[in-house]
């Protein structure tokens, strides 16, 4: 049946969309044991300073796609600096707080920067219209999300296995004592790992640009999904991240086509049966992942 | 030292307490009026439109004299779109900002959850926006009105659009919530009383409210032997919803497309010509479809002062609070239940004609406006409406037996 590879291409752009934001909520919380609420606003920041940089400065896509997620990752920078430092010793409890805070701030400016009006942005022309592909009609734009979010895990794999950077990264998030005792500076590992959690929300954001209308509620709906990928992958776990959000992406792509009746309730049933059967998430390691 | 500092706090809260009674006591008090909208989230720009239509209405009044000789004044709260959230929303507009009257309501849902609650407060409510047709129908009550148009006077006017097509089977995608299974449930019984050949389909779509991607239900719809589907999608989700179905090439196939809010200005300026044309849309209310001088004012007004044409949702809440003026004046008084009785079967002059709450159910006789999809307009960026139909308001209209409310 031709809707299988529909399916299954939509399947994979919703899913690994999903993953590049997942993956940075649970890296921010492998390493800085944070649960950063504000993720979702952090996304929602890219779309609209790519919306700014493309619909208003008339950049083109590509620019963007490079400037709103430095843009996003400095502001991070600041919210480290000036908020998130004094909690990081804290409970874990104690940062949902404040990342909920934090997101009430960015959801509001949001709104009185740019309005409450909904937005849209075009993809580059390269990109648009649509390409026949496994018997159905796909939209060009989708096969790139496609693309770049596989050469993202690519290189977030490399970055984590075979880099120096990648090994301080687990080694601050594993025992942050011990890797200062080997004279690691942990302080600026903290707010560059938050920096890069935010820069990846913020490429979800840009690529999610063209394709999902822009709302000040857009940061609240991704927020929602990335905790449901979270818990079915496994908190703080990369390929959790991964396996989630395409579970997650074939709940959508798949149920909406075969099982529309309860498409609303699958993604629920899915946290569930997860955390009947393995309460720390498929991939989870438990008290100490 | 500690029960000093309380003394000093209880002496000064008494002092601030008389001098702000004794300060309100010399001059006219306004008269103060409750805005319940969404002023969050996604749906912001609902809440928004509401009060740029208000402003309007508001500074009019005041600048010619007010409403009894007083000024008004508004105090506004958001809803958030949850009905618990309205309900204590309400409750302090009521209660602590001393309101004489409430405006709002942007959700079938919150607008199910509040109305019950209405008698208990004393003061009117006239909804502005929210179509359920329960809350002038089962869930009815002496202090609850509406001045815009509901789902099931709008479905009657789609039912009249949709049979006169060649489509005969018909599907819907809607949101997964009352209002899209009573668009989908009111469309079908009044299309198969007037046309009882078509087959309403029973492979229906409800994608969740505020799903962003849609594709899944396009593609099934194009799947399917569909030849008319009903789209109750609005919102930032209807914009989501258009731009994927261009690029899954929906409007290429032979269907009949109809959008039951896709004539709403937020939803055609952000697409632009993105909203293919020779679809159905309809709104509550057409900023073209109306030739009064009310009309035209309140247009012209609107896009002096914030650049586009209103919304059905702003006209809506611009009425309602002319729709105050004309009761309070007619009653005397800003009591709630003398405001709430002059209003049932009042007629007023609004911009979308003249408008009379039915005294059976306190409905709003008012007209849905259909058109179909043209060419952009050259100076608002938007799709014009071809064919435009202005449906009777009291000929869409259920009977009051038909509501089943009991005032």
């Amino acid at each position: 049946m031709s809707g299988i590879g529909a399916a299954l291409l939509n399947s994979l752009d919703i899913g690994l969309l999903l993953f590049i934001i997942a993956v940075g909520l649970n890296i921010v919380f492998g390493v800085l044991n944070i649960i950063n609420f504000a993720h979702g606003a952090l996304y929602m920041l890219g779309a609209y300073l790519a919306f700014t940089l493309i619909n208003i400065a008339g950049m083109p896509f590509w620019a963007a796609l490079i400037l709103a997620p430095i843009g996003v990752a400095i502001l991070a920078v600041i919210i480290d600096r000036l908020l998130l430092r004094f909690i990081y010793s804290r409970d874990v409890a104690d940062s949902l707080l404040l990342t909920f805070a934090i997101l009430l701030i960015i959801n509001e400016s949001v709104r009185m920067i740019w309005g409450s009006g909904i937005h849209v942005v075009q993809p580059p022309d390269l990109l648009s219209g649509s390409v026949r592909l496994l018997g159905s009609s796909v939209a060009t734009y989708s096969l790139f999300v496609i693309v770049i979010g596989l050469l993202l895990l690519a290189g977030l794999w490399y970055l984590f296995n075979r880099t120096r950077v990648g090994r301080i990264m687990r080694a601050a998030a594993l025992d942050r004592d011990m890797a200062e005792a080997l004279c690691i500076n942990t302080r600026l590992v903290v707010t560059g790992v938050f920096a890069f959690g935010a820069w990846l929300a913020a490429v979800g954001g840009v690529m999610a640009a063209p394709m999902r209308a822009l709302d000040p509620g857009m940061g609240d709906k991704i927020i929602i999904e990335s905790f449901i990928v979270v818990v079915i992958g496994g908190l703080g776990s990369f390929p959790g991240a991964l396996l989630g959000a395409i579970i997650l992406g074939l709940i959508h792509g798949f149920g909406g086509r075969y099982l529309p009746e309860v498409n609303l309730l699958l993604p629920f049933v899915g946290m569930a049966l997860v955390l009947l059967f393995k309460p720390h998430g498929i991939m989870g390691k438990g008290a100490n992942a | 030292m500690k029960t000093s500092s309380i003394k000093k706090l209880l002496v000064a809260m008494t002092a601030t307490a008389t001098l702000g009674t004794a300060g309100i006591s010399y001059a006219e008090e306004p008269i103060r009026l409750g805005g319940l909208y969404i002023l969050s989230g996604s749906a912001a720009t609902y809440g928004e439109f509401a009060q740029k239509g208000i402003n309007l209405a508001v500074d009019e009044i005041n600048s010619s004299g007010g409403i009894l000789g007083r000024q008004v004044e508004m105090v506004y709260e958001d809803t958030q779109g949850k009905a618990s959230v309205a309900i204590q929303a309400a409750r302090k507009l009521v209660y602590s900002e001393g309101v004489d009257a409430l405006v709002g309501l942007d959700s079938s849902g919150v607008a199910q959850g509040m109305v019950p609650t209405m008698p208990e407060l004393q003061k009117p409510l006239i909804i502005t926006h929210a179509a359920t047709p329960d809350v002038t129908g089962k869930l009815c009550n002496s202090f609850t009105y509406r001045i815009s148009v509901n789902v099931a006077q709008n479905m009657k006017a789609a039912a009249l659009v949709a049979a006169e097509t060649d489509a005969t089977n018909w599907t819907t995608i809607g949101p997964d919530y009352a209002f899209g299974h009573q668009s989908w449930e009111f469309f079908g019984n009044y299309l198969k009383e007037i046309n009882p050949d078509v087959n309403l389909m029973s492979e229906t779509n409800f994608p969740r409210f505020g799903a962003e991607d849609f594709t899944p239900f396009i593609d099934r719809v194009m799947d399917s032997d569909a030849e008319g589907v009903l789209i109750s999608v609005w919102g930032g989700d209807l914009v989501n919803f258009v731009r994927q179905a261009n690029t899954r090439g929906f409007f290429e196939e032979d269907l009949e497309v109809m959008f039951t809010v896709g004539a709403a200005t937020e939803v055609l300026t952000a697409l632009g010509e993105e909203m293919p044309e020779g679809v159905h849309l309809s709104t509550r209310y057409w900023y073209e479809a109306y030739d009064n001088d009310i009309n035209d004012r309140f247009v012209k007004a609107y896009l002096d002062a914030y650049g586009n044409p209103p919304s059905y949702n702003a006209e809506g809440a611009y009425a309602a609070i002319y729709a105050y003026k004309q009761a309070m004046e007619a009653a005397g008084s800003t009591e709630g239940p003398a405001v709430a009785k002059a209003l049932s079967g009042m007629s007023m002059d609004a911009p979308n004609g003249t408008v009379t709450f039915r005294k059976g159910d306190n409905q709003a006789m008012v007209s849905p406006n259909w058109g179909v999809s043209g060419s952009m307009h050259p100076e608002h960026g938007i799709r014009t409406l071809n064919n435009l139909q202005i449906f009777d308001g009291e000929k869409v209209a259920r009977t009051v037996e038909e509501t089943g409310c009991k005032l």
